[in-house]
């Protein structure tokens, strides 16, 4: 009976890994660094888990995840509160109805499609902010920001790997 | 039984993909309205976003700990390396700034006699808070800081936040124990200054770029590269004479101000509490101000 419970909450917790990794992944890449113009252009780490989870686990990371993990990202970060939330859920979206297509796809094509979700987000997170802000920013940091993020996410995407086969996997057998 | 809960499933299953089709609608709506809500009823949002930091504030507070160790680390390597050449600057400084020493002190006592002479009533002094930076900006539209100091170390809402180098930006949003800073590059940020010598005023306004520009100048007023920039108090909420910066260029671009601080070098920060002339956060229009003792 207290083994039953404790497998079941184990296994909660294990379906819990991928959004809590993303929140402390999020938290992490909101420390200061001191590098010269690094805060300008930091990358976006919510964009990639939320990309990376739809793509390898995405029973385990719904709309929801993505809604609350941009959320989270614009509080701690200080962008217009909903900003994140709004391109994470359109990119946790865009992956999963094209879902068929990344099966079975080598790692060099789900990066170029990465590459091109990260700059339709950088667009419209450029375009929702020169909106709401009635100014026009100059785009150069947003896509020098989408150069950075597309060149972290093989990275990025290693460190999920080693995440996922350490608490996952042990659920899929 | 297999066949009921097959033909269940049959009935069950468009509905939930309906049901989460409309999820998705519906959290997208939902964070288009957070955004609304955001620009439209700023103090909603701000009271959740500060509630939700501090809670974190400690646990980044003591993450950050450690690479402001190792950044510290590798600056002090590479200063190790400058360490002849800094020294001969120094040195040339140095005696410079002993003939400002002598300028300043016989400034000084000049001042004091005409003070004397004026019967002059200094005013009240100026109190400060200090603070760690615990989180950076990371991202391209916002230039700001989180800080772990808020509410209980005496810190409101609009506060001016300086360092040794001069200007830093001003306490946009303040929980309880953490606040957020928002740069004077932010380009929401709007600062009333004053060129030193010349006291020609102007806002420096931020665009998110490394130099913020000045507005609102009367046309006419004539300023120079290098010509230094400080805080005019203006409207009360900052102490006037805070440096901000140097002119940098002025050009199609308009006139550009290059800060004196480094933003990303920023580890301590100082907000100032309380200045003459305002008290507790509270901008006092000097009609309501307590009268001087004569």
């Amino acid at each position: 009976m207290i083994t039953a419970a404790i497998q079941r909450i184990d296994r909660a917790a294990r379906h819990l890994a991928p959004f809590l990794t993303s929140v402390l992944l999020v938290m992490f890449s909101a420390l200061p660094v001191y590098l010269p113009g690094y805060g300008q252009v930091a990358v976006d780490v919510g964009l990639m888990t939320v990309f990376y989870w739809a793509i390898y686990r995405p029973d385990l990371f719904p709309a929801i995840c993505a809604f609350l993990l941009g959320i989270w990202q614009d509080i701690l970060v200080g962008s217009p509160i909903g900003l994140h939330a709004l391109i994470l859920i359109l990119a946790n979206w865009a992956i999963m109805s094209q879902r068929t297509f990344f099966q079975g796809k080598s790692f060099a094509v789900i990066w170029w499609c990465f590459s091109l979700v990260a700059l339709a987000a950088s667009l419209l997170s450029w375009i929702i902010v020169c909106v709401l802000n009635e100014i026009l920013i100059s785009p150069a940091a947003v896509f020098c920001q989408a150069a950075l993020t597309v060149g972290a996410f093989p990275f990025m995407a290693w460190l999920l790997a080693r995440a996922q086969h350490a608490i996952i996997r042990p659920l899929d057998v | 039984m297999k066949h009921r809960a097959a033909s269940i499933a049959k009935v069950t299953g468009p509905i939930r993909a309906l049901l989460n089709r409309f999820a998705l609608l519906f959290l997208i709506i939902a964070a288009f309205a957070i955004m609304l809500l955001g620009k439209a009823d700023t103090l909603i949002v701000e009271r959740a976003r500060s509630s939700v930091v501090d809670g974190v504030a400690p646990f980044m507070d003591a993450l950050s700990r450690p690479i402001a160790t190792v950044s510290e680390g590798v600056d002090r390597m590479s200063r190790f390396f400058a360490v002849y050449e800094e020294n001969a600057q120094l040195l040339e400084q140095n005696a410079r700034l002993l003939e400002w020493q002598s300028a300043a002190l016989a400034l000084a006592a000049e001042n004091s006699t005409f003070r004397n002479m004026l019967k002059f009533v200094p005013e009240r002094g100026v109190s400060f808070a200090s603070a760690r930076v615990i989180g950076d900006s990371g991202g391209v539209f916002v230039r700001s800081v989180l800080i772990n100091g808020g509410k209980v170390d005496g810190i409101h809402k609009g506060d001016a936040v300086v360092n040794g180098d001069g200007l830093i930006g001003r306490v946009a949003e303040v929980g309880l124990r953490s606040g957020r800073v928002l740069l004077l590059s932010d380009l929401n940020s709007r600062i009333p200054v004053v060129e030193e010598k010349s006291r020609i005023r102007a806002i420096l306004a931020g665009d998110n770029s490394q130099s913020p520009k000045l507005i609102f100048l009367l046309p006419g007023a004539r300023l120079e590269v290098g010509d230094r920039i400080v805080t005019s108090g203006h409207g009360g909420v900052f102490p006037s004479g805070l440096p901000v910066g140097r002119i940098s260029s002025i050009g199609e671009r308009g006139i550009r101000v290059q800060p004196f601080t480094d933003f990303y070098r920023l580890e301590h920060v100082r907000i100032i509490t309380e200045f003459p002339g305002q008290v507790a956060g509270q901008i006092v229009p000097s009609a309501a101000r307590p009268p001087l003792q004569k």
